[in-house]
């Protein structure tokens, strides 16, 4: 697909590493995770809950929660720095250039005001312009995003509409402003079934049409193999493999992918029990000393127990593993 | 070999994950007290309240109860002094000695007494009356649910000091109308935002559980239920306590509530407020106790409060994936 | 609109109700309404002849009918101890009342919820602290006693304003103060709590994800979420202003309702001490009716689609 030849990236984290600061104890949920999204690609980022995954979106919109802060690496995105800029210059770049959507519309959306005016309140904030105009424009994102009746529905409470309906406002109102990048973090995995394909294929025919670069949060490998073109596995608050979907899915390197694409629930002539990986992620607070998925590997070696394995380019993946072994597909 | 030493490393990784993840895990009951025992509000509140208790109860064993005879050679005296009683003995004025002669110290120990017996006695008496018909309302529903949230509803807003005084044009002055409209307007509060729990805790999960193991419904209604709704009800008691105490002193200043001789911390601050240029501890002294008793049982509710209160779960909620 | 209706109609079944109870509540002790009219050697015949001249010998739900049906009339009796119309005191009295509530009403929301804004955006920071602090010890304080010690102050010691009387503006002044204190307090931590309650909600992380400023997110969209239990409580707040102001106005001699409500059980003037009853259990049925009428008002979830 797209790629890295010539072109530079959109979004590039380098080292990144943000901490929680909760009750005494202080501990890093993002470590050194470094990343690279270029125009005009969909990166989806994976791992189970509780690896970071989350942390590291909110840090680049800086919309991190009270007790947790960056502390270590850079955000450049378009050649600026953003951990260091100001408020100001954040809030400028927010649905402008990079925007977000989150998890649960339930509770993603201002209970009390309509649909309507919250995304026409959002235009009118970055671009100025008056009701008319604004209406227009949130109008036109709504009926592109397939929200059903937009032109009386405007008018509605989120709780009156149903989630996948929410799910569409919060994509308008991260679309309205054409931004360069948009985030989406487990944008489906609160919805139905049937409309997380229809939000899926949405999503992906936006990045389509305008052109624009995606990172796409999730745990669900299903989602990863219907719209990705690179993908990003992330443990622990690392990346630990990175590499174009297809190879991934073919020839999975590091442990853990093996592990996850093991796990999927597949039709086989043979009855067998689901696949899980054994053992648990390791807290935050309490990381094992070499490697962070050594307690639960299948081929651990002495190594990996005392040195923390780096990531390694290799023919255009990444890698972090001291003992990857070729992955026994049934 | 390699393998060996990487199971040992294993091994020994689990057991220190196990050791550590203990470590962090506190029964529930455990951390709610060691909660409550960190927490500076129901430290602070505690041990004011326990200071006004010691006061009220050992006081008068101390210093003697007597709050009635007058000493009329010996008005005004100010605190911390000694003056010569009739009988050629010396008296050791705690808190001085008020327009009469009568001590104050002792005035006021008997009027704490007043004062705890009628917010802290009721109250008590109302949270169990309060439970229970709030736990017969919200479970059994119905008829009965209707008619106790009808009266509930109505009586839980109605301002302790208008109701007080209601009665009192009913039943003529004295610390029995105050007692009434204190019991009731608790009791109803009590009632229904314990079966407001009830009603959410219905539709929870264990209490489906717990019928289909075939438990009876007062068995429900009792282990299980009752100590889940235990929690929003102290801190609620706590808050009217304190609204208790303030409406007796209220009541008793304007003349409703306990009558003189009866030393009640109200009747105490209106007696001297003719005074108070010359002799201003007659009544700034029961009124900064009044003060100190609502503030120590407002601390301890409000401490309790941070203690149950799902805060806990903002943190939790914003460290997910 | 439906629910509307039907809280109107709740509200008036309790005005109803209450005023049944109120009745009732001023017989109960069987008390003898001649104590307080007559002086103490009139005789037992004559006490009887005036009992039946007010008509407190019939049964009690008669008595309650014909109460009933005199006030709907207009005709609200005269008081016992001298013979005012009680009607002129309603006026009279009720016009006083209005004033000293109405400022204490504005004093307690137009310093509470800024303050507790303040509080909630500088969380747990020194203007937090001291701003809590404040409301725990303000919420403490009894009105009466604080009474007493601003008019010590204010007007023994600095001669800065009177310590009794009415009708003008420095005669309102610290009455109004007095009665808003508790309620400003009270107004701070809930204001606070409900802001930060708000704060800590998902959907202000999607209007920061929007590029909205701090001042649209918290001046507009978490305020605008926090007036629903705000709304709710102002109605509320009216209630209590009534019942504290019994106090106030005995203390401060204001002339309003509370203090007439509060003189006329100490003289046992029977027909005054019910219908100022009356008209207090009135008002705070009202102010709690308005109470949940703001808050469906106020709350769009409460609206069907």
């Amino acid at each position: 697909m797209s790629e890295q030849d010539g072109a530079n990236p959109v979004l590039s984290l380098l080292n990144l590493t943000t901490t929680i600061r909760s009750e005494g104890h202080t501990f890093d949920v993002v470590r050194g995770l470094s990343l690279d999204i270029y125009p005009n690609e969909i990166v989806c980022l994976v791992g189970e809950s509780g690896c970071g995954k989350t942390m590291a979106a909110l840090s680049v919109m800086r919309l991190l929660p009270e007790a947790a802060e960056i502390t270590g690496g850079s955000i450049r995105f378009k050649g600026r720095e953003l951990v260091s800029a100001s408020e100001r210059d954040i809030r400028a770049i927010r649905a402008e250039e990079i925007s977000m959507i989150f998890q649960d519309p339930l509770t993603s959306l201002d209970p009390s005001f309509t649909v309507g005016s919250i995304l026409k309140e959002l235009i009118k904030v970055h671009r100025g312009g008056d009701n008319a105009s604004a209406t227009e424009l949130a109008l036109a994102t709504l009926v592109e995003v397939d929200f059903p009746d937009a032109h009386s529905r405007m008018g509605a409470y989120p709780h009156q509409l149903s989630g996948g309906m929410r799910q569409r406002v919060m994509i308008a109102m991260a679309l309205a402003l054409d931004p360069d990048l948009l985030i989406a973090d487990e944008p489906t995995t609160a919805l139905d079934v049937t409309v997380q394909a229809q939000i899926l294929d949405r999503l992906a025919e936006e990045q389509r049409q305008r052109q624009m670069a995606m990172l796409l949060i999730t745990h669900d490998l299903a989602v990863v193999a219907s719209v990705a073109h690179r993908v990003a596995v992330m443990y622990s608050g690392e990346i630990v493999e990175q590499a174009p979907v297809d190879q991934l899915f073919a020839d999975p390197q590091h442990p853990y992918t093996q592990g996850l694409i093991h796990a999927l629930p597949h039709v086989s002539p043979r009855k067998e029990p689901l696949y899980s990986i054994p053992g648990r992620v390791p807290p935050p607070q309490f990381t094992p000393p070499g490697c962070y998925f050594a307690p639960r590997c299948p081929y651990a070696i002495e190594r990996c127990w005392k040195d923390h394995p780096p990531l390694e380019l290799d023919g255009g993946r990444l890698l972090r593993c001291f003992n990857p072994q070729a992955f026994a597909s049934l | 070999m390699t393998q060996t030493s990487v199971d040992e490393h294993k091994s020994a990784w689990e057991a220190q994950l196990l050791a550590f993840e203990d470590s962090q895990y506190l029964g529930t009951v455990r951390r709610l007290l060691r909660g409550a025992r960190r927490n500076r509000l129901v430290i602070s509140g505690t041990i004011l309240g326990l200071i006004v208790l010691a006061a009220a109860v050992l006081g008068p064993a101390i210093l003697g109860s007597d709050y009635e005879s007058q000493q009329l050679r010996n008005i005004h005296q100010p605190p911390f002094s000694i003056a010569d009683l009739p009988d050629q003995t010396q008296h050791f004025y705690l808190f001085g000695t008020d327009h009469l002669g009568r001590d104050v110290a002792q005035r006021l120990f008997v009027g704490i007494r007043v004062s705890l017996l009628v917010a802290l006695g009721v109250t008590a008496m109302s949270m169990i009356l309060g439970i229970l018909l709030g736990l017969v309302g919200g479970f059994t529903g119905g008829w009965r649910d209707r008619t106790i949230r009808g009266v509930t509803d109505f009586v839980w807003g109605f301002p302790l000091i208008l109701v007080a005084v209601l009665f009192a044009g009913g039943l003529g002055e004295g610390l029995f109308p105050v007692v009434l409209a204190v019991g009731l307007v608790n009791l109803a509060a009590i009632a229904r935002v314990v079966r407001g729990e009830v009603l959410v805790l219905k539709e929870r999960e264990f209490i489906e559980a717990a019928r289909a193991g075939g438990f009876s419904s007062g068995r429900i209604m009792f282990r299980h239920v009752l100590p889940n709704i235990l929690a929003p009800t102290f801190v609620l008691a706590s808050y009217y306590v304190a609204v208790a105490i303030i409406a007796e002193a209220a009541l008793s200043f304007i003349g409703l509530g306990a009558q003189p001789p009866l030393p009640s911390l109200g009747v105490m601050v209106a007696e001297g407020r003719n005074y108070l240029q010359v002799n201003h501890w007659e009544s700034t002294i029961p009124g900064i106790t009044v003060v100190l008793m609502v503030l120590s049982v407002s601390l301890i509710g409000d401490g309790l409060r941070d203690v149950f209160d799902p805060r806990l779960r903002h943190e939790a909620k914003g460290m997910e994936s | 609109m439906r629910r509307i209706v039907s809280r109107t109609g709740y509200m008036i079944l309790i005005l109803v109700l209450s005023s049944i109870a109120v009745f009732y509540a001023i017989r109960l002790s069987g008390g003898d309404a001649t104590a307080a009219a007559l002086p103490a050697s009139t005789t037992a015949e004559q006490r009887e002849a005036f009992r039946e001249r007010l008509g407190l010998t019939a049964p009690i739900y008669v008595q309650y009918f014909e109460y009933a049906g005199r006030i709907l009339s207009g005709d609200l009796g005269n008081s016992l101890t001298n013979n005012a119309d009680i009607g002129d005191m309603l006026i009279r009295h009720g016009k006083n009342s209005l004033i000293l509530g109405a400022a204490a009403f504005v004093l307690v929301f137009a310093i509470g919820i800024p303050l507790g804004i303040w509080a909630s955006v500088r969380r747990n920071r020194a203007a937090d602290q001291g701003i809590m602090t404040f409301s725990v010890v303000g919420m403490a304080i009894p009105n009466f006693w604080l009474a007493l010690l601003a008019i010590w102050l204010f007007a023994s010691t600095f001669h800065l304003l009177p310590s009794a009387g009415c009708c003008e503006l420095r005669h309102l002044i610290l009455p109004a103060v007095v009665l808003a204190f508790e309620g400003i307090a009270l107004t701070v931590r809930m204001t606070r709590s409900a802001m930060l309650e708000n704060l800590g909600q998902d959907w202000v992380r999607t209007t920061r994800a929007a590029g909205l400023g701090e001042i649209r997110v918290i001046g507009k969209h978490a305020f605008r979420n926090a007036l629903i239990p705000i709304i709710s409580l102002a109605g509320l707040r009216i209630g209590q202003i009534v019942g504290y102001a019994l106090v106030v106005e005995t203390i401060f001699g204001w002339p309003g309702l509370g203090q007439v409500l509060v003189n006329a059980v100490l003289r046992r003037d029977y027909p005054v001490a019910q219908f100022f009853s009356l008209v207090l259990v009135a008002l705070v049925v009202i102010g709690n009716w308005l109470a949940d009428l703001g808050y469906v008002a106020a709350n769009p979830r409460l609206r069907r689609a």
